[in-house]
């Protein structure tokens, strides 16, 4: 389903049920722009044909410029193939494009800053990430920070298309402790004020008005200080619970 | 063209896929070169995959779709009976992007992926056999057992060892580049030692996140890998394998959490 959370911002909402106890994971794709598309990430196979069908809709009237890759982890490529055959520009941060199946990628790096579709993007080093060459994606002209494993959530069924605007109460904080316990296993040894500061001088450089994760319900800008409440109160009964068994 | 391969040990054979030249990681930061670091050699951060070789045989990972015709012609040339379990230790594309190449080379061949992790559909893994720490494979002389990872960036991740060589396979832990010179050496047959500011070139950027972890943490479960495992041979995912002092990296390796927090991460890889 896709979810307009500004002019210029569409959310295609797929999500993946694990079980009746961790819910469901989101597996989004988000499209930048009106005539000039961006998408960035191209979910899971698993969603091949519902995501296909999604941008072909929003593409009506428009051209589909570019795909941006946050890293080359499957449910965030597994569709890069159809889109690069179309002649869409791929831009990825891989400094080893062939070793990451990526040979067509135009490289972007960490930290600096690119043009794409007429689009000002900035490349931001992730605290909270799993695969080296994974990159955050803020987009200046929305004020879209795009956060791939970052800043994710679990949801129950009956939620899957909302946004922290539509959670009365918010993200539940147990849902965003599990979706970090189970997705992110280097948290076991975090120190968590570390973490904080880091996402908190993201946070400082760069005024958001959504955050998008892939694995999440997209958080707005006045819901950013909870969720952040609850992630370090999360990284800390995470880090607690391995000191305990230790 | 097939890859390059060396026998670890009697029935382990290394395989190896050097990768691009990265010199750049150190042109583009030192003033001064690492002892280790020659201007005038090429530099790798290698992609390994194992093959244990029986009765039964096993392959561990699959190295990178870089060199997927030569990881399937080198496993053709080596088997004559066939591949009989491929395990992949995580569904990251250099470690496991081969794994549709190879079973429908080897269309026998068990697939083994990692039973932590709950979303195993979104990689394909939802068919394979699911190994846990203590599951073991005979293969005749050789047995592995896997291990859980005790560094791993996504949860769908195991380690394992061999049991009657005392080999570790630590995936993404305890990798460091090699000079071109260097290419399928052990580390003892280096000219150099490998050091601290080595095994950091590899850690600060794939291991970035021990930027903000509880350092004490780290090295204590460190220490627990020595104690519990003491392997006489390591053989890393992305270094060439360590056959003598293996502990001894290890413990070095405690030194390289504490760098990379306090000068944070060195770069990004991959």
């Amino acid at each position: 389903m896709v979810v307009h959370l500004s002019d210029e911002l569409a959310w295609i909402e797929e999500c993946y049920p694990i079980d009746d106890e961790l819910g469901h994971k989101h597996v989004s794709v988000y499209v930048l722009g009106d005539e000039q598309l961006v998408l960035v990430d191209s979910g899971s196979f698993l969603h091949r044909t519902a995501i296909a069908d999604q941008i072909e809709t929003l593409a009506a009237d428009a051209t589909i410029a570019a795909l941006v890759l946050s890293h080359s982890d499957y449910p965030h490529a597994a569709n890069v193939r159809p889109f690069v055959e179309q002649g869409v520009e791929l831009v990825a941060s891989s400094g080893s494009p062939a070793q990451q199946g990526l040979p067509d990628a135009t490289k972007c790096d960490i930290g600096g800053e690119m043009t794409i579709a007429g689009r000002r993007m900035s490349f931001i080093d992730p605290p909270l990430a799993d695969r080296s060459h994974t990159t955050w994606i803020f987009d200046h002209g929305t004020k879209t920070l795009f956060t791939a494993d970052g800043f994710g959530s679990r949801h129950q069924p009956g939620s899957c298309t909302a946004t922290s605007r539509d959670l009365e109460s918010g993200i539940p904080p147990a849902a965003i402790e599990s979706f970090h316990r189970h997705e992110l296993p280097w948290l076991r040894y975090v120190d968590p004020e570390r973490l904080r500061m880091a996402l908190a001088a993201i946070l400082d450089e760069y005024e958001t008005a959504w955050i998008a994760p892939c694995h999440g319900h997209p958080i707005a800008a006045e819901h950013v200080r909870d969720y952040l409440t609850a992630l370090i109160n999360g990284a800390e009964a995470i880090a607690t619970e391995r000191e305990l068994s230790e | 063209m097939v890859a390059p391969t060396r026998e670890i040990a009697p029935g382990i054979h290394w395989i190896a896929e050097p990768g691009p030249d990265r010199s750049h990681f150190i042109e583009d930061q030192y003033d001064r070169h690492p002892a280790w670091y020659d201007p005038a050699d090429s530099l790798h951060v290698p992609q390994h995959a194992y093959l244990l070789d029986d009765e039964e045989s096993l392959l561990f990972d699959t190295l990178s779709p870089a060199c997927k015709p030569d990881i399937v012609e080198t496993l053709t040339e080596r088997l004559d009976d066939g591949l009989d379990y491929l395990v992949v230790s995580h569904p990251d594309v250099p470690h496991a992007g081969n794994a549709m190449a190879i079973l429908e080379a080897f269309p026998d061949a068990t697939l083994v992926a990692p039973a932590y992790g709950n979303a195993h559909a979104l990689y394909h893994l939802d068919d394979a056999v699911h190994v846990a720490a203590g599951d073991t494979i005979n293969l005749g002389a050789l047995e592995v057992e896997f291990v859980e990872a005790s560094f791993p960036d996504a949860p769908i991740h195991i380690w394992m060892r061999e049991l009657t060589t005392e080999t570790l396979f630590p995936v993404d832990w305890l990798g460091y580049p090699h000079r071109g010179v260097e290419t399928m050496a052990f580390p003892a047959e280096f000219d150099t030692e490998l050091t601290v500011d080595r095994l950091v070139q590899f850690h600060g950027r794939v291991l970035f996140w021990f930027q903000y972890v509880d350092v004490d943490a780290v090295t204590a479960e460190i220490d627990r890998l020595i104690q519990d495992f003491e392997p006489v041979i390591v053989a890393p995912g992305h270094g060439n394998p360590i056959r003598e002092g293996a502990t001894d990296v290890m413990a070095r390796a405690k030194e390289v959490v504490a760098a990379v927090q306090r000068d944070g991460r060195v770069g990004t890889l991959g």
